[in-house]
């Protein structure tokens, strides 16, 4: 499947949902394109070779440059040196609703800061602070 | 031994009148000083919602406390005392000292490095690139 410079297969949809498939240059065609897959197609084929699509717009020769938002660590950014447990509106959008630290390949955060956000999602709820899961 | 740092955080019922936390306030830092520490912050946050039942309350007065000492023995009776009164529910001592280090080698790390590269010739100490930034 690698090989065959089809017309479906350089469909490098900018998919809605940053996933992070790190196939990259086979023809994941099953992957990332679920549903997004059909409504991009018919646009690229008006844009001709000249690949006016989407920024990994389509090259000759069958070789597709995938575009996926590249997720950066979001402690990283902000330079964050200790991930303090008391602040419980930052670790909050690293659990799930039902409790559950989300993982790495989900939010993007280095296994450094990964590492420090665990240990303070822990101890958030060992002092209550967070649930250690929702009872309903 | 070195000094270390401790956060300390207790949970009483949210019953409680304001007079018993201030008695177990009082006698915390009476213990403090006993055994060589101090108390250096105390913060009440006041009625909080807990992430799940504690001795069958979901709601609990939060206090908050940063401890200094050089012997580990006061984080032993602070934590008997705790215990011993009935109005906590639940709480959680945590030595921070060594993060805390952490973070300013880190935040040390980084200003360093953003104060040298600018400028590619090691001639300027790397101990102090504030006065070198300011002299060019």
């Amino acid at each position: 499947m690698p090989d065959q410079p089809v017309p479906p297969a350089p469909q490098e949809a900018p998919a809605p949902r940053a996933e992070g498939h790190s196939g990259g240059g086979g023809g994941h065609r099953s992957e990332g394109h679920s549903g997004g897959g059909g409504g991009d197609r018919p646009r690229r084929e008006g844009g001709g070779p000249g690949g006016s699509g989407g920024p990994g717009g389509p090259r000759r020769g069958g070789k597709r440059q995938y575009f996926r938002k590249k997720k950066v660590c979001r402690f990283c950014v902000e330079h964050v040196d200790f991930i303090d447990y008391k602040k419980v509106e930052m670790l909050q959008p690293f659990v799930q609703e039902r409790g559950k630290i989300l993982p790495r390949r989900m939010t993007g955060t280095c296994s450094r800061h990964q590492r420090w956000l665990g240990e303070a999602i822990k101890r958030a709820r060992n002092i209550a602070l967070l649930p250690f899961a929702t009872e309903l | 031994m070195d000094e270390r740092v401790y956060d300390l955080i207790f949970i009483c019922r949210p019953a409680t009148p304001e007079e018993e936390v201030n008695k177990i306030v009082a006698t915390l830092e009476h213990s403090a000083g006993e055994h060589g520490g101090k108390i250096e912050k105390t913060e009440r946050w006041g009625t909080r919602r807990l992430a799940y039942r504690v001795s069958k309350h979901r709601e609990g007065f939060f206090v908050y406390m940063v401890v200094r000492s050089t012997q580990g023995d006061l984080i032993k009776e602070l934590e008997r005392r705790l215990k011993v009164s009935d109005a906590v529910i639940k709480y959680q001592t945590i030595r921070l000292d060594e993060e805390l280090k952490r973070q300013q080698k880190l935040a040390r790390h980084r200003e360093r490095r953003a104060g040298r590269r600018p400028r590619k010739t090691p001639a300027a100490p790397p101990q102090q690139q504030v006065p070198a930034t300011a002299a060019e």
